[in-house]
């Protein structure tokens, strides 16, 4: 016995996929060139799988006050928001999230993952309850496994799945806290959120929407699904990650509820760890104000992922959503043929994501391509056409 | 925890076996679920989605990693009816 021999199943799905380089997990990228191009296998490629929605890991003001604060403040804080790393960008990012949002709160985070642990594993504790949806990301399980609450899953996208469930608390339902995603980033789809939102009041408990996924993408000012949908005023948290739209890495939490600022004295994934680095903070913070008047940004985007999904359903291919949105994941019965079309698009020049189990829902294969407002309608021409090629070719 | 539980929850185990996983015929009780019982995390996730539907109980996720088998699982579903 060893302590590597429980890998093993990891070891063989990984196996399964061969030899032949590049690898279709953890790709080499030799290079990047820009939010769309960079170089894999000594070729470059156009990028169609790196959730860079919006296209502003090179925007020049982005970069700009990114290099300033890196010049300017050093390279990393060394020290945790509770002792030497809180610094004045840091509450002032937080400040203009809260006011984007128009609410009373918000924390950074120094990653999306962390964000998720830190604010589930803090807001439910012992005789609490945490509602989370069944194709939750792993960071949700992840923070629900750190908490003492008990944890219950519902229904992927069924608000009266999760009634039931809410229902049979009974009073405990408002000691309960309901977690969504506003754009689920394996099949592109999205919850009906103001089913679930009517849900929630109807038993009293807590709503928090994760928006990793879409924000930056819905609403007019970007804020997500939640102001897409007019729900502002009707959710208890949102949720966010610096590295999707706003092109950095951190995440945040952000609350109606002024006491989420409690949260800082008792969420271990916030304390316990070293805060953002200047240079992530100032270009979060020039990258903040490009999303919330970025309404150019996510016309294009939106263009992109409508025509993409358009063509793949045309082509025969089978999505994981009906409505288009930036995921286009192409749902393949077997691993083969997911690696078969991974490879297809790559020999054409395109990098999208081969997506197997154990971390798809399901059990799905699936090829998921991501769209941005970097890519030109010749880039998503280009998509399409290979995909076409390999309905030819199958 | 009564007979009449015990075998509630096994009756709800086996129809839920039958829906969620018709491929899955014969019921062995003290079987590993993943092992022996050959089911995938994503398998048993959907085994119990429709157990909890079946007995209108809500299981808590952390109920499955302290259960190896079919009968294991009987028994905790028991104590939460």
């Amino acid at each position: 016995m060893s302590l590597f021999d429980k890998f093993q199943p990891l070891a063989d799905a990984q196996a399964s996929l061969g030899t032949r380089s590049p690898a279709a997990i953890a790709t080499p990228i030799e290079a990047v060139l820009s939010p769309t191009r960079g170089v894999i296998d000594g070729r470059e490629v156009l990028l169609a799988g790196t959730n860079n929605y919006l296209g502003l890991t090179y925007d020049p003001e982005v970069i700009a006050a990114a290099s300033e604060a890196l010049s300017s403040l050093g390279s990393g804080t060394t020290g945790s928001r509770m002792a030497n790393g809180s610094y004045q960008a840091h509450r002032a990012l937080e400040h203009e999230l809260a006011a984007a949002f128009g609410w009373a709160a918000a924390m950074v985070f120094s990653t999306g993952y962390q964000a998720n642990l830190g604010t589930l594993s803090a807001l439910a504790g012992k005789g609490d309850y945490l509602l989370i949806d069944a194709d939750s990301h792993a960071s949700i399980y992840d923070g629900a496994r750190l908490s003492h609450a008990e944890t219950i899953r519902f229904r992927h996208n069924d608000p009266d799945n999760l009634d039931r469930r809410l229902t049979r608390l009974g009073a405990d339902a408002s000691r309960a806290l309901v977690v969504v995603e506003g754009l689920y980033s394996m099949l592109g789809d999205r919850p009906p959120l103001e089913a679930f939102v009517e849900v929630k009041e109807r038993h009293g408990a807590w709503l928090l929407v994760d928006e990793a996924h879409s924000f930056g993408v819905f609403g007019d000012r970007g804020l997500g699904l939640t102001e897409s949908s007019g729900l502002l005023d009707r959710v208890d948290f949102v949720l966010g990650t610096f590295s999707k739209s706003l092109a950095g890495i951190g995440g945040f939490c952000v609350s109606p509820h002024p006491q989420l600022q409690l949260m800082r004295l008792a969420s271990r994934p916030y304390i316990f760890t070293a805060s953002p680095s200047p240079a992530t903070i100032a270009g979060t913070r020039v990258a903040l104000r490009r999303v919330l008047q970025g309404q150019d940004l996510r016309a294009q985007l939106q263009r992109n992922f409508t025509r993409l999904y358009a063509a793949a359903a045309e082509l025969g291919y089978r999505l994981g959503s009906d409505v288009p949105g930036p995921v286009a994941a192409i749902i393949l019965g077997e691993r083969e043929e997911a690696l078969a079309l991974w490879r297809g698009l790559l020999e054409a020049g395109i990098y999208a994501n081969l997506m197997i189990p154990p971390a798809t829902p399901s059990g799905l294969n699936l090829l998921r391509l991501s769209l941005s407002a970097a890519h030109s309608d010749a880039d998503v021409d280009r998509i399409v056409a290979a995909l076409a090629e390999m309905t030819v070719s199958a | 925890m009564t007979t009449d539980t015990l075998a509630l929850a096994r009756q709800a185990i086996s129809a839920a076996l039958t829906r969620a996983l018709p491929e899955h015929r014969e019921i062995d009780w003290s079987q590993s679920l993943t092992s022996e019982a050959g089911l995938d995390s994503v398998q048993i996730m959907n085994l119990v989605m429709e157990i909890e539907d079946e007995l209108d109980l809500s299981v808590p996720v952390d109920v499955l990693a302290e259960v190896n088998t079919l009968n294991d699982l009987a028994v905790r579903l028991s104590k939460l009816t």
